[in-house]
């Protein structure tokens, strides 16, 4: 054997050759008697490294080849080995722990190590050893690793040798729990009596510290226990049993990790696992505590501990999160009746606490925020904190009224304050207190910060709404008021201003308004309320007023102090978006923000869909200055809705430019007129009307949008349409949006030399105008319109594949054409009866057929000729699934809504079903889809998520297909079993099943499905058995076996046999025939039935955990 | 838009580009970078500092030597988009290189190369074996060539 060496004196050839030594070595069969002697006698510190191990490897391989009293004496042996020797490298000393680990953690796994004599060891391990001498450390080490095999996996370990994690391992019994945990507690006692502890003994406390932590993260639920352990500590809560009682409640133990706390805080490291020791303390819960006066104990000593601990420190930047932990563990867990059954000193003491510690935490996240560094701890524990506070103030009803009001103008005030400038705020301040100024580069994917900071939005939102008295009366409205007069031109002023104003929007958006998704949003009750109290001291003719002018200063309102505060939070966001309208009219639109812009139209969005036309009959109670300025049937709402419109409107003409600005602009739009109420009067507009027509005539400025932002502004259009007008309003409207679209496009078309002019850029344009404008249309389909909809857009796809064969050379025209289809597709099947779905079905069929009549024995030389047909084949397989997607998602009422519409048409005329037309349309994609293709992930995922699908849903049609495309299919499913990612590996074994079930069904044998399911279940085998594969697989691939191997049993014992056969060794033969044996005893003779498979499923986890490391020993 | 077109007259007198605000380009369209016609592969948007405005940053392909062109604007600004045609031709012969080309018409040019790429390969294969098919021509600029072929449906 090779020894490492400077790299002068040996060379690559030599060291790589040594390595694969090492390798080879390590996969030798039963090395044991080799390796010992290597530990014994070798003194270079790789070699016993691996020797270690090459051990732990083989134990684990051989495990089920290996007498019982040789792996007991294999133990012995290296834990004496470490223990003699303190002085060994600490990376061997550690390897060597390791197998220890491994190997009594494979014995729990059949009972072969008896854990109670390992703890008796443990123990005396840890009482043995004169403390000041070098054995104890080791001794401790030994324990606290040997503990440690209890809790952990070692996954790692199993997983270079299996290729595989091990099946499920027992859990530690809860007893052995506790006693890990006493021995803990002792030994960190001890520590934490000691004076300045050395390097090495602190490395052992650091040990003791982490096993006290895994102990207290244990998840105590019955039976995932470990998944949930292993995957995500932080987030189990401490749940002890009654049993726990003496080993938790004792108060000392609390002391004892606060004592260790204020010891070690300054490692950062060390100071890490000994609050989050704390943070699970906090969250204790459950049947541990015997009544309620014990939890109220528990908890009094919990935040007493607490308090005295951060009020006698200075906070580490380290230990910021983890206080941050203990304190929402405790507000999450505690009850509520737990909370306030506190002493009301302590606990007023604990919200002072709070609300410092949380202000703080906020300024400093500012502050690293400006140094933009790479580890945010302040923003994190600021996050928590401000979410603590959301829990609490959201069971306000629980606490003395009105305690947390003070508490919450505080942190909203901070809130504020960081992220205003000088004077007002220290927003930009470093700690020198000089501002600083940055022109980063933003590119298109960094969030908005209403996205990017939503949760402590919402949190300072529900907190202004708390202090509601305080805050709507004057902060934000004013600043607002302050702020918005862009006297100066200074671009960095004016930028400092923009992001005050930026930030005070995003506040009173998320004060006003919540934005839950899907529901009706309400007005928060909070609002409501303060809303009614002051209604009697508020003048509702002025509150109108200062809402009618926005262009006038509120101050120059005589009165304006007796108006509706949350209307003049509105009309304060008016005015600022007043000022900007003007700004552009004046042609200040360079000097403007356009992300100010953003937020104005997002703020107006939030508020209109909560609060314009508010349904009365939602609310218990309701304020009379809000229901009289925005109600049903007001002045006020028919004001604003025109305001909004106007806004809208200008907007898009003056900010195409700024997409994202454009498209939260015709956001509103869609809000506005999405509701049949608020439509009903939008469409009363004159300016609605305008811009309909502006937008029909494609002329500047709309035309200069966005291709995304003109077909959400078609939508909304004809959304608009449906809205309440009399009949010849209607026909009016629909002759000024719809026909135009039309009418141009049929002149067009229709005209005798179309294919000849077809190439001309302006012909082109406007096909893709109206193509454009079809998908808007199809977007805006809802259950109501989808009647008239769906026969618009049917007249204009029969043409649009006449278009295919004009544009069959364009593929830039022939992208959009399919996306028409897949937009009337996903938008309208599912509300589609019978007829109108053949309607459509018909249709894309065609399409696909043109398609593929023109694109077989092309070719093409261009750079993207290949992107172009990738994006092509992605929108058809998704044109296929959308189409699929009606066999279970299905609104449509037997033709309900074209009742009236269409004569009735005998159901039994139906022939066509989806899957017809999906197998007939990926028999047309099939020929084109080639490996190379199938490397674009998401072509990949989408063509194999389609073909499971359709085997899964129509297994019975697979039978009948052309034998060309069965080939295919079956081609395609191999490929993507073998040699495609596991995500598409699985989704293949998904798909046999099914597949398998139906040859059992049909009980004809030697049809091309029973031979390609014969073939199937021979790789199935393969990979289960004998290759490297995943473990998330192992379900997938179990199930697929399972109803092969009851398909084809006679082949299964065959393959059986033959893998048997091959095998020379006798010791080894006989364990997998056991194994084989075992592995079908539960469910002989195979049948499809449930219970076998789950039967079936169980033994197959442990006969990969078995057989797997027996197939690999060489 | 449509009153500064006139779809009846025919193909002269067209201009070779037209200007197109930047915010309006798309992915998969065309635009002129450096000079030259480029399909747009890449398009995003950017802003210096939060306040700061939209500019578009573009990555086009040159449609006849498929080099690569980067460029940045402020999404105000107009940018050159080329016209683009395509066009098919029945191939008649080869001479010398140079294709014969007949249009729907049966008007003969003879005035494009071989292309020197695969596809020109493609169409010499062919019209040593004899097989009827289409070539199609990309125009753009002023400039013209060979990009694709399509074997005619056996009629």
């Amino acid at each position: 054997v090779k020894l490492p060496a400077p790299p002068s004196m040996v060379s690559t050839e030599q060291r790589q050759h040594a390595e694969h030594i090492f390798l080879s070595f390590r996969k030798s069969k039963s090395p044991f008697a080799i390796c010992k002697h290597i530990l014994e006698t070798s003194k270079v510190d790789y070699v016993l490294f691996q020797a270690a191990t090459a051990i732990m490897e083989a134990v684990v391989r051989e495990w089920i080849l290996l007498e019982k009293t040789s792996i007991e004496s294999l133990r012995t042996f290296l834990l004496t080995y470490v223990l003699q020797r303190p002085n060994l490298q600490k990376y061997v000393r550690e390897q060597i722990l390791l197998a220890v680990a491994v190997i009594v953690k494979r014995g729990s796994l059949d009972k072969s190590i008896n854990c109670k004599s390992i703890f008796h060891e443990v123990g005396q391990l840890i009482s043995s050893g004169n403390p000041t001498s070098g054995i104890q450390s080791v001794c401790l080490l030994v324990g606290a690793s040997l503990c440690l095999s209890f809790l952990c996996f070692y996954a790692s370990a199993f997983h270079s040798i299996f290729s595989f994690h091990p099946p499920v391992l027992p859990a530690p019994q809860e007893e052995d729990l506790r006693q890990i945990f006493v021995l803990t507690m002792e030994v960190l006692q001890e520590f934490s009596r000691r004076e300045n502890l050395n390097a090495q003994m602190s490395s052992v406390f650091q040990r003791y510290l982490a096993l006290a932590n895994q102990v207290l993260s244990w998840n105590f639920l019955p039976p995932n226990h470990i998944l949930s352990f292993s995957k995500s500590a932080q987030n189990v809560t401490l749940k002890p049993t009654e049993s726990w009682r003496e080993a938790l409640l004792d108060t000392r133990v609390m002391d004892l990790f606060f004592t260790v706390h204020r010891k070690i805080r300054e490692d950062s490291d060390m100071a890490q696992d000994s609050l989050q020791c704390l943070a699970q303390l906090a969250s204790m819960h459950g049947p541990i505590f015997p009544d309620e006066s014990a939890q109220v104990s528990y908890l009094a000593h919990l935040v007493e501990g607490l308090l005295s601990m951060i009020n006698g420190i200075e906070i580490e930047d380290s230990e910021a999160v983890g206080i941050a932990n203990i304190i929402s563990n405790l507000i999450t867990m505690f009850p509520r009746s737990i909370l306030t059954a506190l002493p009301s000193d302590l606990f007023t003491s604990f919200i002072n606490c709070l609300t410092l510690l949380t202000c703080s935490f906020g300024r400093s996240a500012a502050l690293e925020e400006v140094l933009d560094k790479d580890d945010m701890v302040y923003m994190e524990a600021y996050d928590k904190l401000l979410e603590s506070w959301l829990t609490l103030v959201q069971d306000e009803e629980h606490f003395p009224r009105g305690c947390f009001v003070q508490p919450a103008v505080q942190v909203f005030n901070s809130y504020i304050q960081c992220h205003l400038a000088a004077p007002d705020g220290t927003r930009n301040l470093s700690v020198s207190g000089i501002a600083t100024h940055d022109e980063e580069e933003i590119n298109e994917l960094q969030e908005d910060d209403r996205e990017l900071f939503s949760d402590q939005l919402s949190s300072v939102g529900m907190l202004g709404r708390v202090a509601a008295d305080h805050l709507l009366t004057f902060r934000t409205q004013q600043q607002l008021m302050a702020s918005s007069d862009p006297g100066s031109v200074d671009r960095k002023v004016l930028d400092d201003l923009y992001e005050d104003i930026h930030w005070l929007i995003l506040v009173s958006g998320y004060l006003l308004a919540d934005d839950p998704q899907g529901e009706t949003p309400l007005i928060p009750s909070e609002v409501m309320e303060f809303s009614i109290k002051h209604s009697t001291e508020v003048d509702i003719n002025t509150t109108l007023q200062i809402l009618g002018s926005p262009g006038e200063k509120a101050s120059s309102i005589p009165g304006c102090n007796r108006t509706d505060s949350v209307i003049r939070l509105l009309s304060a966001v008016l005015r600022t978006s007043e000022v900007e309208s003007r700004a552009t009219r004046a042609s200040l639109t360079q000097l403007l923000s356009p992300q100010m812009g953003k937020d104005i139209v997002w703020f107006l969005r939030r508020w209109a869909k909560t609060y314009l036309l508010m349904d009365e009959k939602l609310y218990e109670q309701i304020s009379i200055p809000l229901s009289t300025a925005f109600g049903p049937d007001t002045e006020g709402a028919q004001w604003i809705v025109g305001y909004l419109l106007e806004k809208v409107i200008n907007n898009l003409s003056v900010w195409s430019s700024e997409p994202d600005l454009a498209n939260d602009t015709v956001e509103l739009l869609v809000t506005l007129v999405e509701k049949r109420e608020r439509a009903n009067i939008v469409v009363q507009c004159e300016n609605w009307w305008n811009l309909a027509k502006q937008f029909a005539s494609r002329s500047p400025p709309l035309h200069l949008l966005s291709r995304s932002v003109q077909r959400t502004l078609m939508k909304a259009l004809v959304l608009g349409g449906f809205a309440h007008m009399d009949l010849d309003a209607k026909q009016q409207y629909w002759a000024e949006v719809l026909h135009p679209l039309q009418q141009r496009f049929l002149n067009l078309i229709n005209q005798e030399n179309f294919a000849q002019i077809s190439q001309e850029e302006a012909v082109k344009q406007e096909i893709v105008a109206t193509l454009e404008a079809l998908c808007g249309i199809a977007e805006a389909t809802q259950i109501d319109n989808v009647a008239s909809l769906f026969s618009f857009l049917m007249d204009f796809l029969s043409s649009c594949i006449g278009l295919m064969e004009v544009y069959s050379n364009t593929p830039e025209t022939i992208n959009l054409i399919i996306e028409v289809f897949v937009e009337v597709a996903h938008k309208q099947i599912c509300y589609l009866g019978e007829t109108k779905s053949m309607k459509l079905y018909e249709a894309c069929l065609t399409l696909l057929q043109v398609y593929s009549k023109n694109n077989l024995g092309r070719k093409r030389s261009d750079a993207t000729a290949e992107e172009d047909q990738y994006q092509d084949l992605l929108l058809i397989m998704e044109l296929l699934t959308n189409l699929l997607s009606k066999e279970f998602i299905d609104f449509s009422d037997t033709d309900e809504v074209f009742r009236g519409q269409e004569q009735g048409t005998p159901a039994s005329s139906r022939t066509v079903s989806a899957a017809d037309v999906v197998l007939y349309g990926v028999n047309i994609v099939l020929p084109l889809m080639s490996q190379d293709l199938l490397k674009f992930p998401s072509l990949c995922n989408q063509y194999y998520k389609l073909i499971t699908f359709i085997c899964e849903i129509f297994p019975e049609k697979i039978p009948q297909l052309p034998e060309d495309l069965f080939k295919s299919l079956m081609f395609s499913l191999e490929l993507g079993m073998t040699s495609m990612s596991s995500e598409i590996s699985q989704l293949c074994l998904e798909a046999l099943s099914p597949l398998a079930e139906q040859c059992a069904k049909n009980q004809e044998k030697d049809t091309p499905l029973f031979i390609a399911t014969r073939h199937f279940l021979k790789l199935v085998f393969d990979m289960l058995v004998l290759q490297k594969h995943n473990t998330e697989m192992t379900v997938a691939a179990g199930e697929a076996l399972y109803t092969l191997v009851c398909l084809h049993q006679a082949e299964y014992s065959e393959l059986v046999e033959s893998l048997l056969s091959s095998q020379r060794d006798a010791v080894i033969y006989q364990r997998l025939a056991d194994a084989f044996n075992k592995l079908t005893a539960s469910s002989t003779p195979p049948a499809m039935d449930r219970k076998q498979k789950v039967a079936f499923l169980k033994s197959l986890e442990e006969f990969v955990a078995n057989v797997g490391g027996l197939l690999c020993v060489k | 838009m449509a009153d500064e077109f006139d779809f009846q007259t025919g193909e002269s007198g067209a201009s070779s580009t037209y200007p197109m605000q930047c915010s309006a380009l798309r992915k998969n369209g065309f635009v002129v970078l450096k000079g030259r016609p480029c399909k747009i592969v890449e398009m995003s948007t950017s802003k210096t500092g939060k306040h700061g405005h939209a500019k578009v940053n573009l990555v086009g392909i040159d449609i006849f030597t498929n080099k690569k062109y980067e460029d940045m604007c402020p999404s105000t600004h107009n940018m050159d988009v080329p016209a683009i045609k395509r066009s098919e031709y029945q191939l008649v012969n080869i001479n010398d290189g140079y294709m014969c080309l007949m249009d729907e018409h049966g008007e003969i040019r003879e005035d494009l190369p071989v292309p020197n790429n695969d596809i020109g390969k493609d169409i010499e294969a062919k019209f040593e074996a004899s097989e009827d098919f289409m070539v199609t021509v990309l125009s753009a600029m002023g400039e013209e060539c060979a990009v694709g072929l399509k074997a005619m449906a056996s009629k």
